[in-house]
Order: C-alpha cells, then structure tokens, then sequence
C-alpha cells in the first residue's frame, strides 16, 4: 500500500513539475524572445499565423457575464482560426490584471486580451496607465442597454419624479452603485450632468447586491443592466423606470425612453457596456486580419447569435475601423459626462 | 406536495443521473482535499465542458461537486494541518491536534458524518422554508453585515490558543493585508506601490495555503527527526450513541450554517468560523480542551459548513442571487443552459428546483460512502516519510495559489506567507486569526463605510441599529456574546455558581 502510494504521489510530482516547466518556459519565451518572434511574424506574414494555440486571457471570472459571451464564440472561432483558442481567467482590480498581463506579453498575436468596457476609463480612473488606446480592437462583439430601476415600493413612479426629489433635497436621495468606475456611477455622472440633480452615492461590491439594496428599500435606485434586472422586472420585484437608449427594448416595450423626459440626454446616446477581443498595439496586420476575420465568421452564426438574445445584448460585430471608432467615441462621451458632472474632480 | 416527490423521483429513476452525481461528489473530494483547487475552480471549469450538455445532467455533476467538494476541504486539513478550503480553517484547529494523538481515522470519520448531517439539514431548510429564509436574507442590511463581521472578528480570542495578545497581532497582520489593493468602493489604491499585480490585493486563499501548508512543510522538515505519528484505523464510524450525544450541537451549528450561508454577503467559510466559536462558548465540558483535539472542535463547523450548501441555494433560487462563490457560477451556468435565473424560477420551472433538492439528497448519500470508504487510504498519507510528504505539499502549494488567478505572483506570496507563518508558528503565534482577518476585512470595512453613507454620520449608523428587528437581535447577540467574555462578568458569574453550590449543599 504504501509503496503504491509513494508511486503515486511521485508521479504527481513529476507531472506537475513538468506541467510548470512549461509554462515557465513559454512565458519566458514570450518575454524574452519579442523581438525575434516579432520579426519572424512580420516576415512570416498571415499565412505563419496561427502556428501555435492561442490564448484567450478574460478579464472577469469564470461564468460571468463576459466570460460567458466569451467561452462560446471562441469554440466557434478557433475552428475558422485552425489552432485551439486557450480560455484562462485573469481577475483582479477592475480587469486591469489581465490587461497588463497581455499587454506585458509579446505582440505576436498569441494573447488575446477578451474584456468589457473598463479598460476604456482606467487612465481618467487612476486604475492604470493603459487604455484600450494601447491595443487594437480585433471584434466588439456587442453593447447593451441600462435602465433606471426602483423597488416595488418604491414611492417614484417615474424618473423625473427622483429627479425632482434630489433636487427639492440635494444628495440625500440614495444612489445604489457598484464602486468608482461602475456602470451606476458613470450613469450617476450622466444624470448629474443633464439634469443637475445630485445623489447619495451608496457603493456595493456587485451589480447584484446594488440591485439587492433597492429591493429592500436600502437605496432608493439604480442602474441596471436589462440582462441583469429583466428576471426580477417580470416578477413585479423591480420597476424599470426608464431606459438609457434610442430606441425602445423590444421585450420592455412599455417602459419609456429616458430622452422622453429628458431629451438632453440625446448627446449620449446609444451608451451601454460594451464587450470585445483585443491585441496588443503594434501587432502585425496581417495578424490581426486573420483573428478578426475567424472571430467576424464566429459571430453572425446562429447558435451564438441565441446566445446573446439571451443575454440582450445589441449585436454589432465590428472589426477595425468601425470598432475605434466606436470605442473612441464611447469614451469621449463617458469622460465628457463625468467632467462635466464633478465626478472627475478628485482625480 | 405529491408533485414535488414525482419531479425528485426523476433524478433517482435515472441510473445516468445518480452516476453522474456520485462521480460529481467522488471528485469533489479529492479537489476539495488539495488545497488551492476550490469547488469554485472545478464548477467553472464544469461550466464551459458542460455546455452542450442537457441541463439536468450538467447539473446533477456540478451538485456533486459542490458537496464534494466542502467536505474535501476537512481531508487535509485533519491529516496535515492544510485546510483544503478556508471553510475547513476552523476544522484544523482540533482535526489536526487529534491526528496528531493517532486518531485521525476517528476525526475523518466524524467530519464526514457531521458533514452528511449538515448537507441533510441544509436541504431541509432549502426545501421546506426556502421563501422565508429568502426573506431574511433580503432584509439584511449593511448594518447587519457589519454587526455580523464584528462578531466574527472577536473570534480572534477563540483562536487564539494561548494568548490573547499575540492572537490580536496576528489578526492586525491579516487585517492589514485585507486592505492592500484597489479599493473597491473608490478605486483608490492602497499599499500597491504601483505595482499593478498588487492592485488586485491578497487572496485570502492563498494566505491560507502559505500560512498552514508552506510553513508547516517547513516545520516538519526542520523537524525531520520526529517520525510520524502511527494512526489507529478500528474506529472510524462514530457510534449512535455518540452521535446522538453530540446531536443538539451539530443542529444548532446547522442552523449557522444555513443561516450565514444564505446571505449574500456571507458563506461557508464564515459560517464555520462563527459555529466554531459558538461550540467553544457554549459546549460546557468537551472532550478535550479546544484547541487540542476536541472532537466538538470538528462536528461544529463541518456540520455548518456543508449546511451552508442548501442556505447558499436559498438567495440564488428564490431570487437570483449567489449565496457564494460556487452558486454565482451556478448561476451563469443555468443562462448559459437558456434558464433564466431569478425570482420566477422556481414558479417557472419546478422541476429544476426538486432537482436540485434531489441531487443534493443524492450527493449527501455518496459523501457518506465516498467520506468513509476512502479513510483508510488517507490516513495513510500522514505515515508517509516526511522526505516525500512535504516536497509533496510544497508543490502542491505552488500549483495551488498558481491555480487561483493564473497569476505567478500569487506563488511569491505564497512563500512570503510560508515564511511568516513559519517564524510566528516557530514563536507560538497562533495563525487562524490571520486568516480570519484577511476573510473579514472587507465585509468589515465596506459594511461600514456603507453604513456610515446611507445615514450620513456615524451617529445616525448606530442610531439605524434600532430600525430593524433584525439589527436589534444581531446588536443584542453582540453585546451578549462581548458581556461573557469580561472579567466582571466571569467573577459574577462564579460567585453566583459558588452560591448555587452552597445553596445545595
């Protein structure tokens, strides 16, 4: 017995020293041979690439949301891309930790950086230096529309009447949001801007537990995203107020548009949190062109386009030019709003 | 009511089904028992292999694993000191100390027979009051959250050992690291230096596998001499009669579990935490001292731990919302099947709900077999000469605190951790506290920083106390639990009993 055991356990140790090894190795490799892999990818051009699997680093966790459009549409892209696409999660710090890890990494075209919107305020946030203007957009997958939402009991009815209250009492009205940089405190920045109203912002650890607060009345509302608020919308548990978008979403017909009551609110619009595949700038075109056209193949497909009706999300499918420029102006909207609200002050 | 028995007879008519749940559980064990590898890890990693799967199967597995893998965690923590998991640090405490007197057999034994209890009790609750427990759970404030960490935090003295004193130090140590990163309510950085890969703070897991694995690998190789202890394997089951003896307190610390399992805000890890201490000031005469192998030490947070499981259930079935890590990946998982999570799921869908209940009945079942069958072979690892034993653990250790975040940087602080918890280990710092400091800190400091927001002052804070039944019960436990532990307290209560003495005689 014990002979076996000590087999054993020495054979998962030298599997496992074997399988640090590696990976040692490799990301040695990538960081000290850039240069080298640089030129011969250059010289190589786009029929080299792929010669090698390439990985895939999300930026939240495993079975979130941005994991979960992620994992799908990469199963179908490595197939067009010929090489397996490698799905790690790297959180940690607003996704600013798989950022740099990519970042850091050669600009071979083998990592790609999968994220939400964030990375396009870390500069204006003091999270970090890098922004999205530090690499190329392969695919935006897609954005999504917001909401402003209430408890059940709660005693507004519309989104001008919270308006009209904070202002009778200026930041006494209270602002569930998810922390600094979250989708209600940049919402909270757009609010502040258009209509001059200022709220209590009460900060909680996830999107889920700011919802939370507004249904037991702690808070008084929200931003939410529809995917996330749709389930306790049908059940009578949240009211949606109104919606952060142009046009009305076609499963919440009935709930009006914030530009009805506020039609200042035009300037921002469409705005919503946005997900994509990206590079590292100075990657090869060539390259790029290749990930971008298995991942633009991938997306129209059908068995991904159900998923994200699930999720409803706004397919847009961008690749290149369009996805800078949507991203560009994305961000100069959202920095806009949060100067011109004050939130940007203590920065 | 009929109803519901025909939805759970579908998971037990289905051979696929129960093989999928028992092989669910079986893994989870042994990915709970190594520390680093989390339930939390293995079900994500089920998430993306399950995807074309039929729902009830992709579930039935992932059940299997979650309970599994609770358990899992008691395994190391008995036999090596190296809680698997952080909700098996309390069970280090006296698994460990009763390894150490050759009776680990005995201690495994009990963990899994408490565990299957508490899984048991937890799916009661699940099934029979899950909208009042919801209920509860949505109607705790921040407040009440602060309240609740507090009293978690004054478990500093139960961890303590010897001393009080170093056991403040230790938990200031855990404290403090619980800080270093980006604040999540501001974004603002602290004790980062600039360096991105601190922005992301400290895992407390990986605190916890440096703090008991590393450094106890390096205790036991400075103490190579010390042969290993021989383990008695006869007694294993405990008795009906014991087990009824101890039945009151595994109830009690089941309904803990249920209870701080189903806020939100709260899990597993915490809920043992806290059942632990309540065994210690409540059980009158144990086994042995605390601390040194009472077996009270292993029933309280292993029952509360796996009971967690069903109250864990509770926030995401009635409402949408995780319990804990595992059932926040549950969640997706179920969108990504095309269910959609939330107050009308269990309207909508009742036999996914009975099903669940099911596989949890089912994995209870396989964690009584899995638990026991493999006790033998386990113990043997302990009489594994140390030169192979804890090359092993550091290793293991590595792949652990790599495999968290697939960060390097996580294996550095690893070892830094290895070697504090050796130097306070070799001067008789108890460590638990730093890890309970690390678990806290947040839930601590944002409670309050919340608190303190949403009434405008301090004072309006504790004024807030007394708005809700709920804060009133917590506030009074507190000061209750913070009153017995004074020394004017301690000499009243002698008095008294040396009164009633006299009073009889």
């Amino acid at each position: 017995m014990k002979k076996i055991l000590a087999a054993a356990l020495a054979a998962a140790m030298a599997l496992s020293m074997v399988a640090c090894s590696t990976t040692g190795s490799s990301t040695q490799g990538q960081s000290g041979n850039t240069g080298s892999n640089n030129s011969a990818q250059s010289s190589g051009g786009s029929g080299a690439y792929p010669t090698q699997n390439v990985n895939g680093i999300v930026q939240w966790g495993a079975g979130g949301g941005t994991d979960s459009l992620m994992r799908p549409l990469s199963a179908l892209a490595e197939k067009n891309l010929g090489k397996s696409i490698v799905i790690q999660n790297m959180t940690g710090a607003t996704g600013s930790v798989a950022t740099q890890y990519v970042y850091d990494a050669a600009t071979d075209g083998y990592n790609l950086l999968m994220g939400a919107e964030n990375p396009a305020l870390y500069d204006v946030l003091g999270i970090s230096e890098l922004t999205y203007d530090n690499f190329e957009c392969v695919y935006l997958i897609g954005d999504e529309v917001v909401g402003i939402v209430v408890g059940k009991d709660s005693p507004y009815s519309s989104f001008t009447e919270i308006v009209d209250a904070a202002k009778a009492a200026p930041g006494t009205i209270k602002l569930s949001t998810t922390g600094t940089g979250g989708l209600p405190w940049e919402v909270g920045a757009f609010i502040t801007d258009v209509t001059g109203a200022e709220f209590n912002q009460v900060p909680y650890d996830s999107d889920a537990s700011a919802k939370t607060a507004v249904m037991s009345g702690e808070c008084a509302f929200t931003v939410c995203k529809v995917q996330s608020g749709i389930e306790d919308w049908k059940a009578g548990d949240l009211n949606f107020l109104c919606m952060l978008s142009k046009e009305p979403v076609e499963i919440m017909k009935d709930v009006p548009l914030i530009t009805e009551e506020y039609p200042d609110f035009e300037k921002y619009l469409p705005w919503g949190p946005f997900y994509g595949v990206f590079v590292k700038e100075g990657t090869d075109a060539a390259v790029i062109e290749t990930l971008a056209k298995a991942f633009s193949e991938a997306g129209p497909a059908e068995s991904y386009q159900e998923i994200l009706g699930n999720f409803n999300i706004n397919f847009l499918g961008y690749t290149g030019e369009d996805a800078k420029n949507y991203i560009a102006s994305w961000r100069e909207n959202t920095v806009n709003a949060l100067k011109n609200s004050g939130a940007l002050e203590q920065q | 009511m009929l109803e519901a028995l025909s939805y759970m007879a579908v998971v037990f008519r289905e051979p696929w089904l129960i093989a999928l749940v028992a092989a669910g559980t079986c893994a989870g064990v042994y990915v709970g028992a190594i520390p680093g590898l989390s339930g939390t890890m293995a079900v994500s990693l089920l998430v993306s292999f399950t995807f074309g799967w039929e729902t009830h199967s992709a579930l039935a597995v992932m059940i299997g694993v979650f309970v599994g893998s609770v358990f899992g965690g008691s395994r190391s923590a008995i036999l090596l000191n190296i809680p698997g998991a952080p909700a098996a640090v309390a069970t280090a405490l006296d698994g460990y100390a009763l390894a150490k007197k050759g009776r680990a057999g005995e201690a495994m034994g009990l963990a899994t027979s408490q565990s299957v209890i508490g899984t048991l009790l937890g799916v009661l609750v699940l099934a029979t009051c899950a909208p009042l427990v919801a209920n509860l759970a949505r109607n705790f404030h921040s407040i009440d959250y602060l309240i609740l960490s507090l009293m978690g935090l004054m478990m500093v003295g139960s961890l303590s050992g010897r001393s009080v004193r170093f056991g403040l130090i230790a938990g200031c140590i855990g404290i403090f690291l619980g800080c270093v990163g980006v604040d999540g309510q501001t974004a603002i950085k602290r004790f980062t230096f600039d360096i991105v890969y601190l922005n992301s703070g400290v895992d407390y897991v990986v605190a916890m596998i440096g703090l008991f694995g590393a450094s106890e690998a390096l205790i036991q190789i400075t103490d190579m001499a010390q042969a290993p202890v021989k383990q008695k394997v006869d007694k294993i089951l405990p008795s009906w009669k014991e087990s009824a003896k101890f039945l009151p307190l595994t109830i009690k610390s089941s309904i803990i579990g249920v209870l701080v399992g189903a806020l939100p805000g709260a899990g597993g890890d915490i809920a043992a935490l806290l059942s632990y201490d309540q065994a210690k000031r409540s059980v009158k005469n144990p086994t042995s001292p605390f601390g040194k192998g009472a077996v009270e030490g292993i029933i309280a947070p292993e029952s509360a731990n796996n009971a967690a499981i069903g109250g864990a259930f509770i926030p995401m079935l009635t409402m949408g919302i995780p319990g804990d890590a595992v059932t926040a990946v549950l969640i997706s998982a179920l969108t990504i099947q095309g269910l959609r999570p939330g107050p009308n799921l269990i309207s909508q869908t009742p036999d996914l709900f009975w099903l669940i209940v099911a596989s949890l009945l089912l994995a209870s079942v396989f964690l009584l077999v899995f638990g026991l069958t493999g006790i033998k072979a386990f113990t043997k690892i302990v009489e594994i000469p140390k030169g192979i034993l804890m090359p092993t653990i550091l290793i293991l250790s590595v792949i652990g605190s790599f495999a968290i975040r697939n960060s390097v940087y996580d294996i550095f602080w690893m070892f830094a951790f290895g070697f504090i918890g050796y130097f306070l280990k070799r001067f008789n710092y108890p460590i638990a506290p730093i890890v309970l400091g690390c678990i806290l800190t947040k839930l601590c400091e944002e409670n309050y920083r919340r608190g303190v927001m949403l009434e405008g002052s301090i004072r309006g804070m504790i004024g807030s106390i007394f708005t809700s039944p709920i804060s009133i019960v917590l506030f009074a436990l507190l000061v209750f639990l913070f009153a017995t532990q004074t020394e004017t307290y301690k000499n009243w209560k002698a008095k008294r009993d040396a009164k009633k003495e006299a009073a009889k005689a």
